[in-house]
């Protein structure tokens, strides 16, 4: 215990204040999200009991195995005009799941409560889908604490970052939905330069570094956005399967450039700093430092981050996909079908990012050589 | 011409230009991690293997594709290796706690419509599938973490042989801080972007914040963004304590064999 209290007197006042608010925030939020039904106008019921009426087995016409359950819930009605009162519900599920689960008890359910019933003491009603916000949070929390305890100061000022790339996004998207006669790609390349100066400055605070980040940065993005549309018109789009696009609203195509252009953003982003800061470094180490040396050094290291750069956008676009082409395997579709319904756009995005990616690596290099020349004529 | 066609053909232009016979590794190495990829959905269609077992062994050898193909095989790329192995196991757990509760496995309602000429009991096991997804959208970013602080920690214990464990370990800490802002982007604008037709659909269809969190899909999303930023958080002090005790350890006997 004394240990404790004597790193807490090491830590500061300032430390300690900014720990408390982080608890503080972190248990009124959760107290919150496991009392809020009453913020919510659907109504909410609490399982209290179930139990396995029966159990078929399933032979689907692909002769996958399966198996189905019926499951009765009991379950009290936690908001609304029926706050407290019991309601029965029943529920189907299958073992595999893709659609449906089992219910256990003092899981939140969304219901629907049938109006014939009312008026008895007993309701019936049907499950709409299952309240989630809970688990969400509690994830983000782990997440938020993780970046405090390992990033310190650097984890917040990410999450700060994070946190206002989010919302700058949102603003985007509703000023596009507003002014419809603004294109989609127009508006993100004007939040593409926000996110990217306000995420590079805020890590990297205003110095020739940074701003050397930031033009490779925005180059990179817009070379390789060049580069994906020219190849698009080129080859008037053969082999894009747009129809595997969900939930589209609007034109698809422009949904799927900026798409695009968001996505290799982080990555490209990445590049430009880690290139920036190692040229600036070398610089710095030895003012004398030839331009050619500088050059040789600054490849090597591209070289090296390149790879696993390409392999980060690759993975993360591709494995959203696994479950939907387990679907059409599991019912007989051939496997070129599927992977071309499937992965088309996915791996057109990837192979985008990657271009934007390698790209970045000699712009950025020229750039901060460009910068360290201007610097040394000074 | 096919689009992809084209860009791939571009994109191994470029690496070989910029990357040499290094770009034609990091070129080959995207096609190797495809193949693994698909071979590991083709073995989670069958029903009787736990794609648990699949997942683990399929990031294994993706994080030997990435570490020993790419670059060769020493000790930044085994000390990487094995840090990048223990974090996936612990943010697996982490996942599994996470998709067994929140109920977030398989097809949302918005999708479900466009479905219904499949059959949906197909035997395999969703929940477990949802958090295969996970991990595997964030083997990538935790590969890459682990490479960018073992190979600086190297160079250090390199120049200064002396060093302890302790301010191995301590720099090994604040090189992780420093690229963390990044590589939580680098995730963060990858899914956004992938998301951002879902997005503009909830905002067209005015869905309220309660719907929206509590929807499937999207907190499937979100969860796999704060999972994917745990785990590339987590790597940081990992692979830190790993390197530095690797590497002292490794000076010391060469001490005691002299």
């Amino acid at each position: 215990m004394n240990v404790i209290v004597n790193k807490f007197k090491k830590m500061g006042y300032k430390h300690v204040s900014l720990y408390a608010v982080i608890a503080l925030c972190f248990v009124l939020s959760v107290i919150f999200v496991h009392h809020n039904y009453s913020f919510y106008e659907r109504p909410i019921a609490k399982v209290i009991k179930t139990n396995l009426e029966n159990t078929t087995e399933l032979n689907d016409m692909y002769q996958n195995e399966d198996r189905l359950f019926t499951q009765s819930i009991i379950a009290e009605i936690q908001n609304g005009e029926e706050k407290g009162k019991l309601i029965h519900l029943k529920n189907e599920y299958s073992s595999s799941g893709a659609f449906d689960q089992e219910y256990r008890v003092g899981n939140d359910l969304f219901v629907s409560i049938d109006t014939k019933t009312k008026e008895n003491s007993e309701l019936t009603g049907t499950i709409k889908d299952v309240k989630r916000d809970k688990f969400v949070l509690i994830v983000a929390w782990v997440f938020i604490l993780t970046l405090l305890i390992v990033g310190k100061k650097q984890g917040l000022l990410s999450i700060i970052s994070l946190a206002v790339n989010a919302i700058l996004l949102s603003y985007a998207l509703d000023f596009y939905l507003n002014t419809s006669n603004i294109g989609l790609v127009l508006i993100c390349s004007i939040s593409i330069i926000l996110f990217t100066v306000f995420s590079l400055l805020l890590v990297n605070g205003f110095n020739e570094k940074t701003y050397a980040a930031v033009i490779a940065t925005l180059l990179g993005t817009f070379l390789s956005l060049l580069i994906a549309y020219l190849v698009m018109w080129l080859t008037s789009e053969k082999g894009l399967r747009y129809e595997e696009m969900q939930f589209i609203t609007r034109p698809y195509k422009m949904v799927f450039l900026a798409g695009l252009f968001i996505g290799s953003l982080g990555a490209v982003m990445d590049i430009a700093i880690t290139m920036s800061s190692s040229i600036f470094g070398l610089y710095e180490k030895n003012n004398h430092i030839s331009v050619k040396a500088l050059k040789t050094s600054g490849l090597e290291i591209g070289k090296d981050i390149m790879g696993t750069m390409t392999n980060i956008l690759f993975f993360a676009y591709i494995s959203g996909s696994i479950p939907m082409i387990i679907l059409y395997l599991k019912n007989d579709s051939a496997l070129g079908f599927t992977l071309s319904m499937n992965l088309t756009l996915e791996l057109a995005r990837a192979l985008a990012g990657g271009i934007g990616i390698v790209l970045t690596i000699p712009i950025g290099l020229y750039v901060s050589i460009f910068f360290i020349n201007r610097k040394r004529e000074r | 011409m096919n689009v992809l066609v084209l860009l791939a053909f571009i994109l191994f232009i470029l690496m070989i230009l910029i990357g040499g016979k290094k770009g034609a590794r990091s070129f080959f190495a995207l096609f190797l991690n495809f193949g693994v990829l698909l071979f590991t959905i083709i073995f989670m269609t069958n029903p009787y293997i736990d794609p648990y077992i699949v997942t683990l062994i399929a990031c294994t050898v993706i994080s030997y594709i990435n570490l020993f193909f790419i670059n060769e095989v020493n000790s930044t790329t085994k000390t990487a290796f094995i840090s990048t192995i223990i974090t996936i196991v612990i943010v697996l757990f982490f996942i599994v706690i996470v998709t067994e509760n929140a109920m977030i496995q398989g097809f949302g309602e918005e999708e479900i419509e466009e479905l219904s000429v499949f059959s949906l009991y197909i035997g395999v096991d969703f929940v477990k599938i949802g958090a295969s997804v996970i991990i595997m959208s964030t083997i990538g970013a935790i590969i890459d973490t682990a490479m960018a602080i073992a190979s600086p920690m190297r160079e250090m214990h390199h120049h200064h042989p002396s060093i302890s464990k302790k301010e191995l370990f301590t720099f090994g800490l604040s090189i992780g801080r420093d690229i963390l802002g990044t590589s939580t982007n680098t995730l963060f604008f990858a899914f956004f972007g992938g998301y951002l037709a879902l997005l503009i659909w909830f905002k067209d269809l005015s869905y309220s914040v309660g719907e929206i969190v509590n929807s499937k899909i999207f907190s499937a999303e979100m969860i796999t963004i704060f999972c994917a930023g745990t785990g590339v958080a987590l790597i940081i002090p990992i692979t830190a304590l790993i390197t530095a005790y690797f590497l002292v350890k490794k000076g010391e006997n060469k001490e005691k064999a002299i």
